[in-house]
């Protein structure tokens, strides 16, 4: 294996950047109403400058207050789950592992669920605060659980997550089948991801967990490869595996519970993005996280904008998207790696 | 400086003729000629785009809201407001309607906006209306709530009931400066609902499963626009005292209820119904069956509070007493 270099770190990121930044202009470009492309590039710069504004009003309400508040939360979200989608995949040294799979999706839907039968939808953050404190209760339960002896298990974990999981999918097809609120409706279309309503104080409030939770891991990313070359040598290279272990958990967890209270579930994006930027860049996580948080902002930008423009008016959830492209995408990495070896 | 700065820019990063539509602004130099041109469509529209007013009002959920008298452009979320706005005389006024609008025959020319709940959001605003109207029954908060932040005004209406599509008639009249249409729908509603009630009044009330979904079997309950409606046409219904508005019945509660007449809502255009009429004919022992008493109803006119709903109930009361409308 080559020696990574800061070098190719930065570079890397750099081009990856590129890329996003190109892929969120595209994405404020496209829409169900054609807005001339140049207009929306001299709208965009214009207020990335902080010039005076156009006198084209329409089009400025279209590109400012929905189409790049909506980028930039899928960017922020499509990076966040692909970011604790690697670390769970390291942690649970699962390549089957994703965002979800310790039940935080399930705790945050069912958080949603009980908000709208109590009625605490009606003030305007009920829903997600109730779904993240879902989650949260998720997150402290199955951490619980699966620490024995005061060490956490991978495969204990796992199992407590995959269990609690499956208890509260329980609890959601429960509430689901014997209600007869309207507004459970709003429920399943939650549970298929929506980015509609993206603003920006979603924005902010999103942007914390993200920036906060990838530091803490990307601080860490040197440790995290040497425990990944096993616990015992991370041990004696004087690494603090469980603190490690237990600080890679929340900091996973939260930035998924963060991106399901505001954006429902969006499937794929955390399972497939974490291999594609392994089998892109390899497995050192100096070079991975920042690689898989940026291929994953540009992959779910880009497959919202799909999302949003292909059946117009009618929007499709993003995550029929994210599977739809994502799952060739991915056999096709797969198999070329295949040949690659074989040669 | 910045400005020419940036409008060098712009040239030096898009070369000409690259963009399809060029636009006064996008243009440099051309920025005279774009005002000029403004001001002249703007001296053109004018009269077209004159409001007397602006209305402030309370809608059917409480939220105040304030918006240009009489509007001009009107976006309708819900196939109901669509068939009010149109029963009420508007028509170049209606600019944008849900997919679900189906009616009148003059929708189909109209920009569809989105369903219920995924709403096209640029859509909406490209169409630049003056009022959107929403309903609490289909339409979520989030929606309303979004186009309030985008600036859009919005008013819901929230029917219940027989009554209350009266009153939501009435209060789209009001929103649109059409009242003294309103008033002359609602009058000739309530008309025909008394001629309905008065007729069947000394009747005998069959006992009545109004089947609105199948698999699972879903009737209506209490407070619901069906529920009403069977009431109003002079039936009873089996399931009138469950508290759900949509409640879902096992086949064995149903057979345990005897109902008279089953009437089954065509909830979908390509419902297979043959195969729920052939379900029910297993069913020997309810009277319905076995009198060959199983018909099917229109959906629209039934579970949609629009004042075609009014048709609904003539039908209804037509299935329930075939003998007294026979003509």
């Amino acid at each position: 294996m080559r020696i990574l270099t800061l070098k190719k770190v930065i570079a890397v990121s750099l081009l990856l950047t590129l890329f996003l930044g190109w892929v969120i202009l595209i994405s404020v470009m496209v829409g169900s109403v054609r807005v001339d492309p140049r207009q929306s590039l001299s709208i965009l710069l214009r207020y990335v400058l902080s010039l005076k504004p156009t006198e084209h009003e329409m089009e400025e309400t279209i590109i400012l207050s929905l189409r790049l508040p909506r980028a930039l939360l899928a960017g922020l979200v499509g990076a966040g789950l692909s970011v604790s989608g690697t670390i769970f995949q390291a942690l649970l040294r699962n390549p089957l592992a994703d965002p979800y799979i310790l039940g935080v999706s399930s705790g945050s839907a069912v958080g949603a669920i009980i908000a709208l039968l109590l009625g605490l939808s009606a003030y305007s953050f009920g829903l997600p605060l109730a779904s993240f404190a879902g989650a949260l209760i998720t997150i402290a339960l199955v951490f619980y659980f699966g620490r024995q002896g005061g060490r956490v298990h991978p495969n204990i974990l796992l199992l407590a997550g995959v269990i609690t999981g499956s208890f509260l999918s329980a609890i959601i097809m429960f509430f689901l089948s014997i209600s007869q609120k309207e507004e459970l409706h709003t429920i399943i279309f939650w549970l298929m991801g929506d980015f509609s309503f993206a603003n920006p104080r979603s924005l902010i409030i999103i942007l914390p967990y993200f920036g906060v939770g990838f530091s803490m891991l990307y601080w860490k990313s040197r440790q995290l490869n040497l425990i990944l070359s096993g616990e015992e040598n991370a041990l004696q290279l004087g690494v603090e595996v469980e603190r490690l272990k237990i600080l890679s958990y929340l900091c996973a967890s939260l930035i998924t519970a963060a991106s399901v209270s505001l954006c429902g579930l969006i499937g794929f994006v955390g399972l497939i993005i974490p291999h594609a930027a392994r089998l892109l860049f390899g497995p050192d996580h100096r070079l991975l996280l920042p690689a898989s948080a940026l291929i994953g902002a540009s992959f779910l930008i880009a497959c919202d904008s799909l999302a949003r423009t292909i059946l117009a008016p009618v929007e499709l959830p993003v995550g029929v998207i994210t599977a739809a492209f994502g799952g060739p995408f991915f056999i096709y990495l797969l198999r070329r790696r295949k040949v690659v070896k074989t040669l | 400086m910045i400005d020419s700065f940036f409008d060098f820019f712009l040239t030096l990063a898009l070369p000409h003729g690259r963009g399809r539509g060029r636009t006064a602004f996008s243009h440099p130099g051309g920025k005279g000629r774009g005002c000029l041109l403004m001001l002249c469509m703007l001296i053109l529209f004018a009269p077209s785009l004159s409001y007397s007013s602006t209305l402030r009002l309370k809608d059917e959920v409480g939220r105040e809201v304030v918006f240009p008298f009489p509007p001009k452009r009107i976006v309708s979320l819900a196939p109901n407001i669509t068939e009010i706005l149109f029963c009420l005389g508007l028509d170049e006024e209606v600019v944008g309607v849900s997919i679900h609008c189906n009616y009148p025959e003059k929708v189909k020319s109209r920009v569809r906006v989105g369903s219920y709940i995924s709403i096209d959001f640029e859509r909406v605003i490209s169409l630049k209306p003056d009022l959107i109207l929403a309903t609490g029954a289909g339409n979520p908060k989030e929606v309303v709530e979004r186009f309030n932040t985008l600036g859009f005004p919005t008013y819901v209406i929230f029917p219940k009931r027989f009554d209350g599509v009266l009153q939501s008639i009435r209060h789209i009249g009001q929103v649109v400066g059409k009242e003294k249409d309103a008033l002359r729908v609602i009058e000739s509603m309530n008309q025909r609902r008394e001629r309905i009630v008065h007729l069947t009044g000394g009747l005998s009330r069959p006992k009545v499963f109004l089947q609105v979904g199948d698999s699972p079997i879903v009737t209506v309950g209490r407070g619901s626009f069906g529920d009403d409606l069977i009431r109003l046409a002079g039936g009873e219904n089996v399931a009138g005292r469950e508290r759900e508005m949509y409640p879902r019945l096992g086949r064995e509660d149903i057979l345990k209820r005897s109902p008279e007449v089953i009437l089954i809502s065509s909830m979908n255009p390509n419902g297979d119904y043959e195969r729920i009429f052939r379900e029910w004919e297993r069913w020997k022992m309810i009277p319905a069956v076995k009198q060959g008493r199983i018909h099917l109803i229109n959906s629209d006119l039934i579970d949609r509070p629009s004042p075609r709903i009014i048709d609904g109930l003539e039908e209804m009361a037509r299935l329930l007493h075939p003998e007294t409308f026979k003509k």
